[in-house]
């Protein structure tokens, strides 16, 4: 729960050489650790593509250190993972550390989409907000421009419920808080009165306890005890938080998760990162990230990405 | 004979050597811990001093006006206190207002004990005046285990069931404010005027157990009237009254629910010490006040009392600096919001807390951990200082019962 246990986590995933695995590969099937160290919101994804990736190459397994994204740019900069996961992208500090290095500056693949949606309590009737109002209601800054801040549920126009608003969100080291601070804040600051939570879990399930309340989570937290709110953009088009709307592009509060890949310009990826690329890329890798919660991309953005590595002949 | 005489000589001066060993190993235990404790203090002093002496290039100096008073913010009208530590540098800046810190460790430690110390005081009086001994020698093993209690499993326990339930029964738990001392008043009058036969089945020293069923039916009874007790008094909707009327929004995870869950925890601590102090009373006082006549409650109020009250007192103190250094509590049921504001509903952060929940991201010699360490250090102090107290007058206590005890 706390941020230094969950630093401390060690994903172990052990896969176990199952007799139906088919050989894919023509030459010699890549065996070995995969290292990754990176984002805590990726675990899952990087627990299930682990599980496929050694269904498809019993001797090959991924061992993956989820301690957050920050702790991804270190580790390839150090030359311990050339596989880093990370839900934002890397800074620029960061990557002038890993060019410095190295004298190339580290591959972006993008491998899947992820939403922050703002949520309330089930019976609470709200029907949209625009980014102005999020802004009033979560910032004291209101650099979205809205005129005066909204404290109360009745500043909405609603009749039901009537009291303050009750806000919930991430603390303030995660990659969500900082995520939605630039994007609905408009990079202002929060109200001092927003309940800090240790993951969007504990996020939703303190706005289903209560009617008054509102809280922003990943899209892959909502839960049918809370109500995602759609958003409002400037030309007041609906926006409903849901991986269609992501994919398109038009939802505005999505953010891409990322693998940061050590590769040398002009040189091949080693067999291991290779195939795992490839099983990420793939229509089964892209299952995964559907079956979590998040939003898998478009065929074509799959299709340039996988030509970029040179992956073309052995996607599944 | 050589043999017989030297064997005992030998094993004298082995046992002598065995027991200067473990004299030094003692002693070198001792000193160890004390130095420990001393290098805490001074590796907290070294990694805050530079904040106010020098500064450094990752954490400049910072003036204390800073810290503690209200600052003007771009994109805020007024002054305000603001702890947000992890906004980014270049733009808004972040915020080091510690103010709000310092407020929420105090008013946490001081709903704690609003809570906990007429509980435990009560039961310290209680139990080592008026209760059986088979029924105390079963009490103190109970609440020596509800002190082992771990503080995240109340803290757990305190913000995700408590809280929400006292949200949604808000009217039940003020009826259950309001009727419970009323109600056990009535229940000692209605046993005094009991007849003598049936006082003889449920005696004063077993109070503590027979209340139970009564406890249970004035819960039942508040269950009843809460509804009509919200309904009347309040049009139906406490929390929308509060907001109306006393202008006092309801968070759940606030104030009262951390006094609650941390009064729990340092009940045990202040019980234990209070029940000492008081049945370290000697006796010839309280024998001797109620020869001459006094009732019982004369006896605790005017001899007990007065004769324990510096162990009392230290009890409470000891309680006071558990609170204000327990985290995990405060961490887990108080939503961790840094607010300065009076109102027991809101939500507060403590020191504790923010270091517990800061310190393993902020970087390593920059202000934020500085300001973190100076925080612990802040706590150190407190605590230490507390504890020193509260042990000074537990010895001054002691000396004063032993003379006590050899004047009668």
């Amino acid at each position: 729960m706390l941020p230094a246990l969950r630093r401390s986590l060690l994903a172990w995933l052990l896969v176990l050489a199952g007799a139906w695995a088919i050989p894919v590969a023509a030459d010699a099937p890549p065996v070995g650790t995969l290292d990754t160290v990176g984002s805590d919101t990726m675990a899952g994804l990087m627990l299930r593509w682990g599980e496929l990736l050694g269904r498809r190459y019993p001797g090959l397994r991924v061992q993956l250190q989820a301690s957050g994204s920050a702790s991804a740019p270190p580790a390839l900069t150090a030359g311990t993972t050339l596989v880093g996961p990370m839900s934002r992208p890397m800074t620029e500090p960061e990557r002038e550390a890993f060019v410095d290095r190295f004298g190339y500056p580290p591959r972006a693949v993008v491998v899947a989409q992820d939403a922050l949606v703002v949520v309330v309590h089930r019976h609470n009737p709200l029907a949209s907000l625009s980014r102005r109002q999020v802004d009033a209601i979560f910032s004291e800054t209101r650099r979205c421009g809205a005129a005066k801040g909204i404290r109360r549920w009745q500043a909405l126009g609603l009749s039901q419920p009537k009291g303050r608003i009750v806000l919930h969100g991430r603390n303030a080291v995660s990659g969500t808080h900082g995520l939605f601070r630039r994007e609905a804040l408009c990079g202002g600051s929060f109200r001092p009165e927003v309940n800090e939570h240790p993951g969007s879990a504990a996020v939703v399930a303190a706005v289903a306890d209560d009617p008054l309340a509102i809280g922003y989570a990943g899209l892959n937290h909502l839960t049918p005890s809370v109500r995602a709110v759609p958003l409002r953009d400037a030309a007041g088009r609906l926006h409903a938080p849901d991986p269609q709307a992501v994919r398109r592009g038009a939802y505005p509060l999505a953010r891409d998760l990322r693998l940061y890949v050590n590769q040398p310009p002009g040189e091949p990826l080693p067999p291991a990162e290779r195939a795992f690329l490839a099983l990420v890329l793939s229509d089964e890798g892209q299952a995964v990230v559907d079956e979590l919660g998040f939003a898998s991309l478009s065929a074509s953005t799959l299709a340039r990405q996988r030509r970029e590595l040179g992956l073309v002949d052995d996607g599944a | 004979m050589p043999k017989s005489s030297s064997s005992p000589l030998l094993r004298r001066r082995l046992r002598q050597g065995r027991d200067r060993l473990a004299t030094a190993l003692i002693t070198a235990g001792g000193i160890g811990v004390i130095a420990a404790v001393m290098a805490i203090g001074v590796f907290l002093v070294v990694e805050v001093l530079p904040l106010f002496w020098s500064g450094s290039p990752e954490a400049p100096q910072v003036d204390l006006d800073a810290l503690w008073q209200p600052q003007t913010y771009p994109g805020l009208e007024a002054p305000v206190h603001r702890w947000q530590p992890a906004l980014p540098d270049s733009d808004p800046g972040p915020r080091f207002g510690m103010a709000p810190l310092a407020w929420g460790t105090l008013e946490a430690a001081a709903w704690s004990l609003v809570i906990a110390v007429p509980l435990a005081l009560g039961a310290a009086a209680h139990s080592a005046l008026f209760m059986s001994r088979r029924l105390r020698a079963h009490l103190k093993p109970t609440l020596e285990l509800m002190e082992a209690l771990p503080g995240v499993v109340i803290g757990f326990l305190a913000g995700l069931v408590l809280a929400p339930w006292l949200e949604r029964h808000l009217g039940l738990g003020l009826t259950l404010l309001l009727l419970l001392p009323p109600g056990l008043v009535v229940g000692g009058a209605l046993w005094s005027r009991l007849p003598a036969r049936i006082r003889r089945w449920l005696p004063l020293g077993w109070s503590a157990l027979w209340l139970v069923p009564w406890l249970l039916l004035l819960w039942a009874l508040a269950r009843w009237l809460a509804p009509g007790v919200e309904g009347w008094w309040f049009g139906g909707d406490l929390r929308g009254w509060l907001a109306a009327t006393l202008g006092l929004d309801y968070t759940n995870r606030n104030a009262i629910i951390v006094g609650m869950a941390m009064g729990f925890a340092v009940m045990p601590s202040i019980y234990a010490l209070a029940e000492d102090a008081l049945s370290g009373v000697p006796s010839s006082l309280s024998e001797g006040a109620q020869a001459l006549g006094a009732t019982r409650w004369q006896t605790l109020w005017r001899v007990v009392l007065p004769a324990a009250g510096p162990g009392v007192f230290s009890a409470v103190m000891i309680g006071a600096g558990r609170a204000v250094g327990e985290t995990m509590i405060v961490l887990m049921a108080s939503g961790n919001t840094a607010l300065m504001t009076a109102s027991p509903f809101d939500g507060l952060r403590s020191m504790a807390a923010s270091i517990a929940i800061e310190l393993p991201e902020a970087a390593p010699g920059g202000t934020h951990y500085r300001l973190l360490l100076l925080a612990a250090l802040l706590l150190f102090i407190f605590t230490f200082l507390v504890n020193t107290l509260a042990e000074v007058v537990r010895t001054r206590l002691r000396r004063r019962y032993r003379r006590l005890g050899v004047s009668s």
